[in-house]
């Protein structure tokens, strides 16, 4: 990697100051080094911002309860209350990496990590994503790329925090210009869907603070299935959320990683879910809902019978 | 003729390692941890170009960048590469970051060249020649036994399958690499290999020095599976920066660079017809099969050559039998010997086409293999196997099993033929009047756990304990030993150890006066010595070792039908290796086989891009290696046959687990998926539930 300054913020103003024109926010570091080693980015100062007063914190509220941007995923995972109010959103915590990874993985840092594309991430190619005017993947080994998306990059997103959040509806607020700006996770990721070389709608300077969760939904579920058991990326996951209400679901919503740039999500099929009683019949007519339009490449269509699977697995869960 | 005691205490028992304390708390310095005095990091510049005509190679700017001592080159004048991440230059340097950034300013001239990755658009007569003026695809050698075309005619039943296997990439936890030091005085080189002396003379040969002048150190390495017995490329360019910078230069590769150029198995597809008679007697054999040992097989191998030909038909007895194989250039690195070379694919197609073909008889798969397998030990494993897994209670016809979740379970048999023990193997001891001793031997512990071999022969014959018995391998001063390929270690140097220690029995008896200087008289005898140690010197004997191994594997897995997800939930792995040293590292031998057959199954393959020609998973986040999440229970059977004295089992080990899966997985599917890795995707389309992709 390039030579890099190092400094450590004590304030939000004082991180954003410090990034100066070409700097990177440094919390876990899983994704960013691995960025630099690899020359995919480079940055001339790297801003420490693990000592950020008041982000490394898992409030509960009746409302909604508010996750810190620097809380690692480790947290997430062990937090017994969490698990017992948003049980979706601990066991996706519980799938990522590895322990050692997720111990020093931040909330922040898994949903503005960017793409695993191999193509992205190989120091010889220039893909579409890395400025290029080609998308390799898409003619080529596409096993773990997109069913769905808006341009001719077809890498999707894999942060299964934002697959899980997105079904519960949740909000980031990110310091943009000075300001609190609040973005739901459909509006986190948009950028992807339309610009190629955009993993999410972040700046360079836009600063994750925290992560709002409703308490609305206090059934919720998260599924995902990788090539192996453990510590490997998912091929889809699959979050679903809502409350259920004497038998009927309330405020339903599903949300799939792995299949598009974005959290993948269809309102429709979350109309057609509201106050329905979950059963397998159900369940499929919302997963046909969620994947149609699906655009399987050479590689890639088994992702719609395992998408498919996954939606109805994790819906029934949510029966409790 | 020699032949091991009849009651033991040691050998055919369990011995912990002798080493596992310095393993376990990191006293244990691997070839990577070496840190000679003022030594330099070095790293290699490799092509980014699958194929180019090289112009030149500038190191100028290199060689300017702060903490840069030496830089050279792969070779002067113009070349051609052939292979994404063929080696070009070298740098040396005070940091890693000198060496990151000197390899960035090195300037190449470079002209790309046409190329092809792939093993199917390499056959196709239009495509661009890996070789100038030689065909991608080698003529083969058909072969033909008995009337095959009739033969079909009087099958019962007949099947046709394409089994294919990846190319594997050799990724031992320790990569490629030595730190080397070269002087006036001579050359010394700290290698993570597997062959000691090969290194020497691939060292000395490349560099035109005096074998004697030539030292190889190995105390621990961590694995090389058949891709570690040269120099290589990364040693040579080592010490030459070494030369240049005055300075012991560490050059190890990176996991990256391991991907590359420095070993795979060659793939496989593998296209089976084979019949059998109404009885269930195998009649039919028509058997073609291509692979990949990219550029062309055994580049920079002491090992064998790791070529793409695989045995076939593979163990089974088939009357009339018809063979074809080639050999397809790609422009990719050069294939390798890896861990029982040609027999895991060989084991895989031919297990399938026995599973597939029982099926259609509607013979249970292991009556079907009993009546067809020559080989007596391998019959009586099968029904060993058969017995401890429950075979009987287990197999049901293919995919009747209840629910989405489907188990399924299969067998596959194996045979190493290789090798056999290395013959010239010597070593000696010291033994010392106050009763220490110390054996030297120059071989090498690969990870297999040849020093608690030593130890544990010469422990019994001399009736102390092991821990009383000290080791020294890795070393080419010590008597010579053989490179560790071919699962003959453990055969080459327990009756080397044998004869050291009958010689020095003897001396110490005609030294001391006692009659016998074992056990509770040995310090007495060896005080006798006086003031100066006793140095015997042996070498290997007959009657004490042979070959081949053969083994029987069982699976049980579980396929989820609706996500592809395979688990395996139990291996019953049954095995031979004549007398048995010790339990202990046997065991870890062969738990060892059953992982690395479990990762060929299901997870690994070097994937290429066509259109670039580049490897696209150069790492463990792609190239998917078992966790022990994925780990089933390995049961291990063992058959101790003291009277066919020692054989090695570090190669059949993993010879038949993937067999064994993919016949448990379309065992519990009732379908056959088409090729290694077997991933959920493949699942999925064997089950017909992926739809067609759209054209792009």
């Amino acid at each position: 990697m390039k030579a890099f300054e190092y400094a450590t913020a004590r304030s939000t103003d004082g991180a954003r100051q410090l990034l100066s024109d070409n700097g990177a926010y440094l919390a876990g570091g899983n994704d960013l080094l691995g960025l630099l080693k690899e020359y995919l980015v480079s940055a001339d100062i790297l801003v420490n911002i693990k000592s950020l007063p008041g982000l490394n914190q898992i409030e509960r509220g009746d409302k909604f309860w508010t996750i810190g941007a620097l809380v690692t995923v480790a947290e997430l995972e062990h937090d017994a209350e969490l698990a017992n109010a948003f049980p979706g959103l601990h066991d996706a915590a519980a799938e990522i990496a590895s322990p050692q990874i997720r111990n020093v993985a931040s909330v922040g840092g898994n949903l503005a990590q960017h793409s695993r594309c191999w193509y992205f991430r190989h120091r010889d190619t220039v893909c579409l994503k890395k400025g290029g005017d080609l998308c390799y993947a898409r003619h080529g080994e596409n096993r773990y790329h997109s069913l769905f998306t808006g341009n001719d990059c077809i890498s999707p997103v894999v942060s299964s925090l934002a697959t899980t959040f997105a079904a519960l509806d949740a909000t980031a607020v990110v310091l943009r210009n000075g300001a609190e700006t609040r973005l739901g996770m459909n509006a986190l990721y948009q950028k992807a869907w339309t610009e190629a070389t955009a993993h999410n709608s972040l700046a360079p300077a836009d600063l994750i603070l925290r992560v709002e969760i409703p308490t609305a939904r206090p059934r919720s579920a998260y599924m995902q299935v990788s090539d192996k058991h453990t510590f490997d990326w998912a091929l889809v996951s699959c979050a679903a959320a809502a409350d259920v209400v004497d038998g009927k679901l309330k405020q339903p919503r599903v949300a799939l990683g792995s299949i598009s740039p974005v959290p993948h999500q269809v309102e429709a099929a979350n109309d057609f879910l509201d106050g329905k009683t979950l059963d397998d019949d159900v369940a499929s007519q919302a997963a046909d809902q969620i994947l149609k339009g699906a655009q399987p490449l050479e590689h890639n269509a088994y992702k719609i019978p395992m998408a498919r699977a996954l939606i109805r697995r994790t819906l029934l869960k949510l029966k409790g | 003729m020699a032949s091991w005691p009849a009651q033991t205490k040691y050998i055919s028992h369990p011995t912990t390692r002798i080493d596992a304390v310095p393993k376990v708390t990191g006293k244990a310095h691997y070839s990577s941890d070496i840190q000679a005095d003022g030594w330099l990091y070095g790293m290699i510049l490799r092509s980014k170009w699958p194929a180019a005509k090289i112009s030149g190679i500038n190191l100028d700017k290199a060689r300017q960048v702060p903490g840069i001592q030496a830089a050279v080159k792969v070779r002067d004048g113009e070349f051609t590469v052939r292979f994404y991440g063929e080696e070009l230059a070298a740098v040396a340097g005070t940091s890693k970051q000198a060496c990151l950034d000197a390899l960035r300013a090195i300037e190449v001239k470079a002209e790309p060249l046409p190329f092809v990755v792939l093993e199917d658009d390499a056959r196709k007569s239009d495509a661009p020649k890996v070789w100038d003026g030689s065909s991608n695809v080698s003529p083969g050698r058909p072969r033909e036994k008995g009337a095959v075309d009739q033969a079909f005619s009087e099958c019962a039943a007949v099947i046709e399958g394409f089994y294919t296997t990846p190319v594997q990439i050799h990724h031992p936890m320790e990569t490629h690499g030595n730190t080397v030091s070269w002087t006036d005085d001579g050359l010394t080189a700290w290698s993570s290999t597997q062959g000691i002396s090969s290194v020497r003379d691939s060292f000395a040969g490349a560099l035109q020095l005096d074998q004697s002048k030539v030292r190889v150190l190995t105390d621990f390495m961590g694995g090389g599976f058949g891709a570690k017995f040269s120099a290589g490329v990364e040693g040579v360019l080592a010490a030459r920066l070494s030369r240049e910078a005055k300075a012991p230069v560490r050059l190890m590769l990176t996991r990256f660079d391991q991907g590359l150029a420095v070993g795979n198995r060659p793939s496989s597809f593998q296209k089976i017809k084979m019949g059998a008679l109404a009885d269930g007697t195998l009649h039919a054999y028509d058997g073609e099969n291509y692979g990949t040992a990219g550029i062309g097989a055994g580049g920079d191998s002491g090992g064998g050559g790791g070529g793409a030909d695989i045995p076939m038909p593979y163990l089974y007895t088939v009357a009339n039998s018809r063979v074809k194989q080639s050999a397809v250039a790609v422009n990719a690195g050069s294939s390798r010997a890896f861990r029982a070379p040609g027999h895991p694919p060989a084991s895989y197609g031919m297990e399938c086409a026995m599973d597939d073909l029982a099926v259609k008889l509607g013979m249970d798969p292991v009556e079907f293999r009993l009546k067809n397998d020559p080989n007596e030990i391998r019959r009586r494993e099968l029904t060993i196997g058969a017995d401890r897994f429950g075979w009987k209670e287990k197999y049901r016809p293919p995919g009747t099993s209840p629910g989405p979740v489907k188990v399924g379970v299969g067998c596959a048999g194996a045979a190493w033929p290789a090798g056999g023990p290395n013959r010239r193997t010597q070593g000696e001891a010291q033994i010392n009047p106050d009763g220490s001793v110390e054996f030297r031997l120059g071989v090498q512990d690969i990870g297999t756990g040849t020093k608690t071999v030593i130890a544990v022969v010469a422990a019994e014959m001399l009736g102390l304990k092991p821990e009383q018995i000290g080791v020294k391998v890795g070393d080419t001063r010590f008597p010579p030993g053989p490179g560790s390929g071919g699962s003959t270690t453990c055969s080459s140097v327990s009756p080397t150890v044998y004869d050291i220690c009958a010689k020095a029995l003897e001396q110490l008896q005609a030294q001391s006066g006692i009659a016998d200087a074992r056990g509770e008289n040995w310090f007495a005898a060896c005080k006798k010595l006086g003031v100066t140690p006793l140095t015997v010197s042996g070498q290997w004997q007959p009657g004490l070792s042979s070959s081949p191994a053969y083994g029987v594997q069982f699976a049980e897995v579980a396929v989820d039908t609706e996500t592809g997800l395979v688990t395996v939930r139990k291996v019953v792995a049954v095995h031979d290796c004549g007398l048995i040293i010790d339990t202990l590292t046997l065991e870890s031998q062969i738990n060892g086989g059953v992982i690395m057959g479990m990762g060929y199954a299901l997870y690994e393959e070097r994937v290429m891009d066509d259109l670039s020609g580049v490897l696209l998973n150069p790492n463990f986040e792609t190239y998917k290696l078992p966790g022990i999440a994925d780990v089933p229970e390995i049961q291990i059977v063992l058959l101790n046959m003291p009277e066919r004295g020692v054989i090695g089992i570090g190669e059949p080990a993993t010879v038949t687990t993937a067999g064994a899966i993919a016949n448990a997985v379309a065992n519990a599917i009732g379908a056959r998926v088409p090729g290694l890795p077997i991933t959920p995707a493949k699942i999925l389309n064997a089950l017909g539930r992926a739809p067609a992709p759209l054209s792009t």
